[in-house]
């Protein structure tokens, strides 16, 4: 028994000799990736702002725990940002093996970040079991116009949605020109969260995708020139938004989290969030009234996928790879889709799951967006940077 | 010195025990603050559109909250000092204490904020349909921050106070005084201010260089656009740029330059003012009316802020203009995230333990020149001391672990405990040991069989506040912790930005459970142990 023991021991030593060595790039087969997993944990970085979400990856991690014996820890990050850092200071301390983040939630500039300085593992994602069941029509291939390579695997995909209350606003503005008559009308109670907030940022695109003159120029990395060109009329138009925005448009929420609550109190006539289903999520656990409502722009609103990737460091690699197919897998995005659970869209091809599943996903609940919001493309990542420093130039202080 | 001359070995340990929380700083700082010492670097921060604003907003919360505090616990004492009204008070602090500034904040936003507590009473009789254009919270300048540091530190103040005033040889003073046919706002003044002030001027350092690079409260409280300057410094230093790292850096250098200065200044002119004051004249004042009970506003917005907390918690849905819950739940009790609770106590618990014995062997064998060196942390902002922790913790690859995160918080908790001890135990009878000596004890026995189980009171209360202050850590426990241990704090600060208010309350009471569980675990035992002796209580 004893020598069966060490003969297992020795033979995951050879396994890991194998992984680490440069040479051998040819990835695993799958049986051998998933023995390999088995025992290890795994410390999934992940935003931590939701209780949906984090009650959905506490579910997630109890089902790899009793499929595959991987162990998964949550980690709750506030920023996404954070987590590259500390990859970042990781490496540069020599630290290149033995890293403390195993699985990151991520997409866009984070991701542009990570991948252009080398410091993610792969490619792995598009040789995931899961992989055949996902929707190629879906931006699964491309992060805010960054080819993804296979270094990050799609877990959901999101589109920007506006929450108001039915009973305070029963007409809701469907456009940038629409919002700044509301905004006038209303004074004091329509804001943004303050970039570079994610979703202040989004909101920032949403805006310049309704009024650049410009659009194709968004989707190529920015250059002084095309920023030159396609945003003066975004700064136009917040120059005449923010006087009539929450306190003058000289401080703004911090989150969206908090604009919802703002919006509960009706300190706010407006919110916004990333999930369609967020307000039936918020209704539900009591944050907002049962009046509130989901909508969208006429001419269509952001949209993306976001991932999951693996830091070049980590430490649990396969074990990170099994839980990363576990949540692209049919049960678990049939379970991420339901409204009661979550309501995160699915990046799978739904016609391909068995019924059951398909009508898991196909369940809406009262406050979820139901109109059909067209969906459009975010800006190339390199744009984030550029319009978060020339607005916290312009607006980042009194 | 003489103690320490006399016994090698004592001063030894005591040497390497403290220096094991500090030495690994000293290449820590280097690494984390070496790239920040460039002319380019001082040059991106000036000119940052932020910057200027956000040392405002630094400035006045920071000194304003601190001076507020300073007159709130200075003008109670000359109230109340002694009276039985003084006593209530003191018996009333603990609780108080054992709010964490983080919930405390949490509580007063609940109070405070357009949607919260007063203006809801507010709109109840003036039939408000939505909150008001208030701009009690998130002010540009840090004023509802400065209010809301005035009020916590005014109790650790009080409490330094007590500690003090309860000391025989100020309430002998006292009597002798009254007996003369002095008031006691004279005796205040002529004899216990020129005393106690200076024994205040450490805690009051403590109480400024804390507001001047407070993370969890300006979050929470603090204005946004642009944040103070500790929460620009701490965006800076965990952002993914290399060249805003650097920037965070140098502007955590800046907190520690209006640290020196301020302290410079206020020192300077506390000379001045011991050096010109008036000979005393003899002259006998009448005793001043008894004026309005100061202590019930000073008191009584710590125990709103817990009401509203409490009510938060049990509440199901509770919108604006309601003033009560539409209805009220157990639920988010039932179903709370109980893992930063346990998390939160074991790690109170091991650093409180680890800490109590290393600072009976500081201040009985330690170099005592060096007690300053240890306050340090207390009087430099946390930002660099935690990016340096960082720094030698990933070096050493200890980085996310248990032992990291222990270690980070022995720099707060040690220095507190000692702080909180000091006083007592350098007002310790000498003769007592002399005797003990005498009768053929080793100083070791002394100190076991005489020393210390008299000084019992001030050291369980030593141990709570070590148990509080680590209870309360935010950044040790983001960083060394490596974000992957969630405490009560961090759960509380990060639930604040926004997610479940009922949530929030729960996880921000729980906070404020754990240190109260120790202070009445602390004063149970004092009650315990000295119920037949009057003098030890």
């Amino acid at each position: 028994m004893k020598f069966s023991n060490a003969k297992t021991a020795l033979s995951a030593i050879a396994f890991s000799l194998v992984l680490a060595a440069p040479t051998s790039a040819k990835a695993l087969d799958w049986p051998q990736i998933e023995a390999q997993a088995k025992g290890q944990t795994v410390y999934f970085n992940a935003w931590g702002g939701g209780e949906a979400i984090n009650a959905y990856i506490a579910w997630a991690a109890k089902e790899v725990q009793a499929r595959y014996g991987v162990t998964v820890q949550h980690v709750k990050i506030t920023d996404a940002a954070e987590v590259v850092k500390r990859v970042q200071t990781e490496m540069a301390a020599g630290r290149t093996t033995d890293g403390s983040v195993d699985l990151m939630w991520v997409n866009g500039e984070n991701f542009r970040n990570l991948k252009s300085n080398g410091l993610l593992y792969g490619p792995w994602a598009e040789a995931l079991p899961s992989w055949g069941l996902v929707d190629l029509k879906k931006p699964v291939r491309s992060d805010f116009s960054v080819p993804t390579e296979g270094f990050e695997a799609p877990w959901g995909t999101a589109q920007l949605t506006f929450i108001a209350n039915k009973a305070v606003t029963p007409v809701p503005p469907r456009s940038a020109a629409e919002l700044l008559t509301f905004a006038k009308a209303n004074p004091g109670r329509v804001s943004y969260p303050k970039p570079p907030d994610f979703h202040g940022t989004t909101f920032l695109k949403q805006l310049l995708l309704n009024l650049t003159p410009a659009p194709a120029l968004l989707q190529q990395p920015v250059t002084p020139q095309a920023f030159a060109s396609a945003t003066p009329a975004l700064w136009a138009y917040l120059d005449q938004l923010h006087p009539s925005l929450w306190r003058a448009g000289i401080a703004f929420p911090a989150s969206a989290a908090a604009m919802h609550r703002m919006l509960a109190d009706g300190e706010l006539k407006m919110s916004l969030t990333f999930n369609p289903n967020e307000a039936a999520n918020l209704i539900a656990s009591r944050q907002l009234p049962s009046s509130a409502y989901s909508f969208g722009w006429t001419q269509g609103t952001i949209g993306n996928v976001h991932f999951v990737a693996i830091p070049a460091n980590a430490r649990a690699k396969a074990g990170a790879q099994v839980f990363a197919n576990f949540l692209l897998s049919a049960p678990a995005q049939a379970h991420k889709a339901d409204t009661r659970v979550w309501g995160d869209g699915s990046v799978l091809d739904v016609s391909k799951l068995p019924p059951d599943l398909q009508a898991l996903m196909r369940n809406k609940a009262p406050g979820a967006l139901t109109e059909s919001v067209p969906t459009l493309a975010e800006p190339h990542a390199s744009w984030v940077e550029a319009l978060e420093t020339e607005w916290l130039k312009r607006y980042g202080a009194r | 010195m003489a103690h320490a001359e006399r016994h090698p070995l004592g001063a030894t340990l005591a040497l390497a025990l403290v220096g094991l929380v500090f030495v690994p700083l000293l290449p820590g700082l280097l690494w984390a603050m070496g790239p920040s010492l460039s002319a380019s670097v001082w040059q991106a921060l000036l000119t940052d559109p932020q910057f200027a604003q956000a040392l405002l907003a630094t400035l006045v919360s920071s000194l304003f909250g601190t001076l507020l505090a300073c007159l709130m616990a200075a003008g109670l004492a000359t109230r109340l000092y002694p009276s039985p009204a003084w006593q209530r008070l003191q018996q009333r602090l603990p609780l108080l204490l054992s709010v964490p500034h983080a919930a405390f904040a949490v509580g007063l936003f609940f109070l405070i904020a357009p949607s919260g507590w007063l203006a809801r009473a507010t709109g109840y009789f003036l039939s408000w349909a939505s909150p008001p254009e208030w701009v009690t919270v998130q002010d540009p300048y840090g004023l509802s921050l400065a209010l809301a540091l005035a009020f916590k530190e005014s109790w650790f103040l009080l409490w330094v106070l007590a500690g003090v005033l309860g000391e025989q040889a100020v309430a002998r003073q006292m009597a002798v005084a009254r007996s003369l046919g002095y008031s006691a706002a004279q005796t205040w003044r002529l004899v216990l201010w020129p005393q106690v002030a200076p024994r205040l001027g450490w805690p009051v350092a403590a109480a400024f260089a804390y507001s001047l690079s407070v993370v969890d409260m300006a979050l929470i409280l603090g204005p946004g656009n642009p944040p103070t300057l500790a929460v620009l410094t701490w965006h800076w230093l965990s952002d993914p740029d290399a060249r805003l790292q650097t920037q965070g850096g140098a502007a955590s250098m800046v907190l520690l330059a209006l640290f020196s200065v301020s302290a410079a200044l206020a020192y300077s002119g506390w000379r001045a003012w011991v050096q010109r004051r008036a000979y005393p004249t003899g002259q006998r004042l009448p005793a001043v009316q008894r004026p309005w009970p100061w202590q019930a506003p000073v008191l009584g917005v710590g125990y709103a802020a817990l009401g509203a907390l409490v009510v938060w918690s049990v509440a199901q849905s509770w919108f604006f203009p309601a003033l009560w819950p539409d209805a009220v739940t157990w639920d988010n009790w039932r179903y709370a995230d109980a893992a930063p609770f346990w998390t939160t106590l074991w790690l109170a618990l091991a650093v409180s333990l680890l800490c109590l014995p290393v600072v009976l062997i500081w201040l009985e064998w330690g170099p005592k020149q060096l007690n300053a060196v240890l306050y340090a942390p207390l009087i430099l902002p946390a930002l660099p001391l935690v990016a340096a922790q960082y720094a030698v913790l990933l070096h050493l690859r200890l980085d996310a672990s248990l032992l990291a995160l222990v270690w980070s918080h022995l720099l707060w908790v040690l220095p507190y405990m000692l702080l909180t001890l000091v006083g007592a135990y350098r007002a310790f009878d000498a003769r007592l040991m002399t005797s003990a000596r005498a009768l053929g004890c080793s100083q070791l026995q002394a100190c076991l069989r005489v020393k210390w189980p008299l000084l019992l009171r001030p050291l369980l209360l030593a141990w709570a506040v070590g148990f509080a202050v680590s209870v309360a850590q935010y950044l040790p426990t983001l960083f060394a912790g490596g974000g992957r241990f969630a405490t009560v704090t961090t759960e509380a600060v990060a639930l604040s930005a926004g997610g479940s208010r009922q949530v929030l309350a729960v996880q921000a009471l729980l906070q404020v459970l754990l240190p109260l569980a120790a202070f009445a675990l602390a004063f149970s035992l004092v009650r315990l142990r000295s119920r037949n002796r009057q003098g030890l209580r």
